[in-house]
């Protein structure tokens, strides 16, 4: 028995030695392959490659993405960006454990808020505050920069935000001579309206939990404010506030009253969006590139679908025109990368080119400021939502599930389920976010 | 043959090369899960360490329900022996004493498992969908329309809903295994028997089954451990939700690990999973009795 | 049903073969009502690769696609370079295979057969192998593969899929072996072969239906693993072919028709292996019962 233990803690030491047994290893610095055949053949200018991690593997941000790598490499034979493409849910694993494991890409596609947090505060992302000038940023809309800055110093570019729209079904509530609401209580008058037509008044997939996270956001911000979301977000205000329990109410009314049908915990989003674009239900509130879907060729809502400010609340502190979203998509440099300074000149490429062919596509709202661009070839809804709900706002709040750290995030969006499902009351609802997510 | 068999240099070829790999790929990374389990980490910055903390927080102050996951992976691993089981190894006996089609059976038996997950997901969505589920719209053409339900969107319904396409889906699975082995039963056996005047059920219960026995263990062993380790469907089909009704430890771990970066909470999570399939496999093994090795 | 005919003592043999038909007819209905469940998902699949969302999500779940949509195949076959992660995952299923087929067999009659001490102390310590969570084991097998440079190799997948299927494949080869009987063997010896000459001439063919059994098992975990083929592996060069169906899932909204067709794709040769490599049990193991 000894002799087997001895044998297999001596193996396992071994093996230990062969692999080397930290975690958090040292960047061996072989994440940036370099063209070191060509070290010698051109010893002026060495030529260099850069890895770039991305998401986006579907048609057609693929063909986008190759277009605007090529662009790059023909301009600069000496700095080659090299892609590697991994499907969205699996990228949020991937780029995890390799950051983890020091094996971080010269350039990575991130989210911006709670999701990059952890990586900037272990000391893994490069601060950009010494590469980024005032031409560059000057191109970017006012606030671009707002999500991926941390502690006063920005980390990252983002190219594409998000904004949290109504989409109604004009068809649906021309039929019906429904009002397209304003307020809330208009709002409620539509949902009852459309459920004595036997129309389904709106649709989410909570099964995913952010769609119903967004709705709540959102009312929250029309209760509370731009200034105390951030607040209490940040831990100075609290979430026991009434604007948050009655934002909750207003959720429960909504259910009560039958403005999501039966069936909401069970759905997926991909299953809402399906019967939305079928024109079976009459509303929807959700993120600008749900917009692409609904304005694609196999949609049957194409060209009816108007997108709308969500309606504001009559006793609310919010502005009417205060919307949920902000930058959501940006581009990182890995604060182990040899070529500092290139990597901040491509990821600042890779960041305003994506957000011109995104705004273009109707896939993503561009962060960058966008007069050059050729505006009849934008996405209608798209520009839709840029024009009547971004421009003009007086301030914006991401949804929250971005805006805190993960676990934060999770407890926010069960909460909400919870809300959604008459699971606990409002006030239950205000005292155990405060609770789990502040602390006390 | 003693001495053959005896061989060590023989042996050590044999056993060396398979003990290397699987002690580096897989010995290994349990160790460093042991030691991260030990630590307050959200696997980037330095990790704190804080003892048994995280097993204190999984079950004295039972945070994120974690014993509830592991009380539904229980009931999972129950129904799966006690009916998934039963199933595959009836399949399996009809089937390896030769039917008509028995080859086409076999094959077509078998399709659940070839499946990928993503597509078996898929298509149990749309089974139990409240309002297009092929499960409602039967129940409501043969009057039975009362007990349409939005089967996982309730959390009363959900995990049952869950746990009956898991059994399905794997029923072939052990068939297999089940079949290959009821198949190199000698057939002088079943002649002598015959002539006996034994019938099916009998020679199933006297001769088959208890020939059968290492593979039945195997079989027990790997739906007990398939369902403490249950992820892949019960991902796509309801992650856990709806309102935490269907989590399963492994849902769980991969939560607190890849959304929450709560890397050395849910290391302590996998841990637990390994030390609770380890003790019910020891079990399985008493209850089986010992093989005659040598 | 056939037990009823038998405990029925004076029935007449005429009466008695009618009702043992019947049974007989019942439990064929019974088999072929249950092959078609099971074949469902196949055509389902199929069905579904033909469609848009709008048909998946409700709008004709369950019928015939209203247009035949081959421009799914069209779009999985041309999303990234379908014939290049098709040959990856070949290779790396095809090597997979190869090695712990002989790896497990070589250990599992070591384990069973042979003579030593600690035989059940490693038998034990393999089973370990089926108890881990495998999701926990990704940033440590990160840490592992990079450490040995194999990150972004065909190794760097092989490995450890060939790791994982040891467990279940000593587990299952040990329980046959178990159960033969070990008479062959011992007649060889009498012959005067070395310890290699029995393993390769005896026991590899004894083993051939349960080696065909495990390597459907190792097939299959290795044809539609995800988690570490989108981790480990970075160059499109080197990705499988599921994580190339996988990667046609959009960044917000999917596409789930061209999806289907992937899979459909990918399926095919699944099957193909399946009834192959289960033809091969059955053979051997007639002729495995015929000898014993």
């Amino acid at each position: 028995m000894k002799r087997v233990t001895k044998m297999i803690v001596s193996t396992l030491l071994a093996a230990s030695l062969a692999v080397g047994l930290s975690a958090c290893g040292n960047s061996s610095g072989t994440n940036s392959s370099s063209g070191g055949k060509n070290n010698n053949t051109a010893p002026k200018e060495e030529k260099i490659t850069l890895s770039f991690w991305g998401i986006s593997t579907a048609e057609p941000e693929k063909s986008e993405m190759e277009k605007i790598i090529k662009e790059w490499n023909d301009n600069n034979p000496n700095i080659q960006i090299e892609y590697s493409g991994t499907e969205n849910n699996a990228y949020k694993t991937k780029i995890k454990t390799a950051i983890a494991a020091g094996e971080a890409p010269d350039i990575m596609y991130s989210w911006t808020g709670g999701f990059a947090q952890p990586f900037v505060e272990a000391g893994k992302i490069l601060n950009l505050d010494e590469y980024l000038t005032d031409e560059t940023k000057d191109q970017m809309l006012p606030g671009a920069l707002d999500n991926i800055t941390y502690d006063g110093k920005v980390y990252g570019i983002t190219y594409g935000q998000m904004a949290g729209a109504l989409y109604v079904n004009t068809e649906l509530f021309d039929q019906y001579q429904v009002k397209i609401p304003t307020t809330f209580s208009e709002l409620m008058t539509a949902v009852d309206t459309f459920n004595q037509n036997g129309v389904k008044p709106m649709i989410t997939g909570m099964k995913d939990l952010w769609p119903g996270m967004w709705i709540y956001d959102m009312i929250a911000l029309r209760e509370s404010g731009s200034q105390l979301s951030l607040d209490a977000l940040n831990g100075k205000a609290s979430f026991t506030d009434p604007a948050f329990v009655n934002a909750a109410d207003k959720i429960q009314q909504l259910v009560n009253a039958g403005a999501f049908g039966n069936g909401i915990l069970g759905m997926t989003q991909d299953e809402a969006e399906a019967e939305f674009n079928q024109g079976k239900v009459a509303m929807l509130f959700g993120g600008n590139w749900m917009a692409s879907k609904m304005e694609s060729d196999s949609s049957m809502v194409k060209g009816k679908i108007k997108a709308v400010r969500f309606p504001a609340s009559e006793d609310g502190k919010g502005d009417p025109t205060e919307y949920v979203g902000g930058g959501s998509d940006a581009m990182l440099v890995s604060a182990d990368t040899k070529y500092k300074e290139q990597a901040v000149k491509a990821a600042t490429y890779l960041a305003k080119a994506q957000a011109e062919q995104g705004y273009l596509s109707g896939i993503n709202l561009p962060t960058w400021k966008y007069d050059s661009l050729d505006q009849s070839q934008i996405n209608p809804l798209a520009k839709e939502i840029m024009d009547n709900i971004i421009t003009g706002a007086v301030g914006s709040v991401p949804v929250w599930d971005i805006y805190l750290n993960g676990a934060d995030a999770k407890t926010h969006q069960d909460l909400v389920a919870e809300v959604f499902a008459n699971q606990i009351t409002p006030e239950q609802f205000g005292a155990q976010m405060q609770d789990k997510v502040n602390g006390n | 043959m003693q001495k053959l068999l005896g061989d060590k240099k023989a042996i050590f070829l044999f056993v060396f090369p398979t003990f290397l790999v699987f002690t580096i790929i897989i010995i290994l990374p349990i160790f460093f899960s042991g030691y991260y389990s030990l630590l307050e980490w959200d696997g980037f910055s330095n990790g704190k360490f804080i003892g048994f903390g995280n097993y204190v927080d999984l079950f004295v102050n039972n945070t994120d329900g974690f014993t509830k996951g592991v009380k539904n992976s229980i009931v999972l691993a129950i129904v799966s022996v006690g009916i998934q089981l039963p199933l595959s190894l009836l399949l399996a006996l009809i089937l390896a004493r030769g039917v008509k089609f028995e080859k086409l059976y076999r094959t077509v038996y078998f399709i659940p498992v070839i499946i990928s997950t993503v597509v078996i997901g898929q298509l149990w969505m749309k089974i139990y969908h409240p309002n297009y589920g092929m499960l409602n719209i039967i129940l409501n053409k043969i009057g039975l329309g009362f007990l349409a339900n939005e089967w996982l969107g309730n959390t009363q319904t959900a995990l049952g809903a869950v746990f009956v396409a898991l059994l399905w889906q794997y029923v072939g699975y052990h068939m297999l295994l089940m079949y290959a082995s009821a198949k190199s039963i000698s057939t002088e056996i079943y002649e002598a028997a015959k002539i006996d005047g034994a019938n099916e059920p009998t020679l199933a219960l006297k001769i088959t089954i208890p020939l059968m026995k290492p593979i039945l263990r195997v079989c027990v062993v790997f739906s007990v451990i398939g369902s403490f380790k249950a992820f892949d469907l019960i991902y796509v089909l309801t992650n856990g939700g709806p309102l935490h009704a269907t989590e399963v430890p492994t849902t769980i771990m991969y939560t607190s690990i890849f959304a929450k970066y709560q890397y050395g909470y849910g290391s302590a999570m996998a841990i637990f999973i390994i030390v609770e399939c380890l003790v019910a496999t020891v079990i399985i093994q008493r209850m089986f009795g010992k093989d005659p090795v040598n | 049903m056939e037990s009823n005919v038998m405990t029925v003592p004076q029935m007449n043999p005429k009466s008695k073969f009618n009702l043992k038909k019947a049974g007989k007819v019942l439990l064929s209905l019974a088999l072929a009502a249950y092959a078609i469940i099971q074949v469902y998902p196949l055509f389902w699949l199929l069905l579904f690769s033909f469609k848009d969302n709008n048909e998946i999500f409700g709008g004709n779940v369950l019928g015939l696609p209203e247009i035949w949509r081959w421009s799914n195949y069209t779009s999985a076959l041309t999303t990234g370079d379908v014939g290049i992660y098709f040959i990856n995952s070949i290779i790396v299923t095809a090597v997979t295979i190869l090695l712990s087929s002989v790896m497990l067999a070589a250990t599992s009659y070591a384990i069973v057969r042979m003579y030593w001490k600690l035989n059940n102390l490693f038998l034990t310590y393999f089973l370990i192998g089926l108890m881990v969570p495998i999701h926990a084991t990704l940033l440590p097998l990160f840490v592992i593969l990079r450490n040995m440079h194999m990150l972004n190799t065909y190794w760097s997948l092989i490995i450890p899929y060939v790791a994982f299927a040891l467990p279940m494949g000593i587990f299952i080869l040990t329980g046959f072996l178990n159960s033969i009987p070990r008479e062959l063997e011992e007649a060889a010896c009498i012959d005067g072969c070395s310890i290699y000459k029995i393993f390769g001439k005896i026991i590899i063919p004894l083993l051939r239906p349960a080696l065909a059994t495990v390597a459907i098992f190792t097939y299959m975990n290795t044809w539609n693993e995800l988690m570490f083929a989108n981790t480990f592996i970075n160059s499109e060069k080197l990705k499988t072919l599921t994580v190339g169906i996988m990667s046609l899932a959009g960044q917000h909204t999917t596409d789930w028709g061209p999806i289907g067709a992937g899979l459909v794709i990918a399926t095919i040769p699944t099957l193909l292996i399946y009834v192959l490599l289960s033809d091969q049990v059955q053979k051997s193991l007639i002729v495995g019962s015929v000898k014993g």
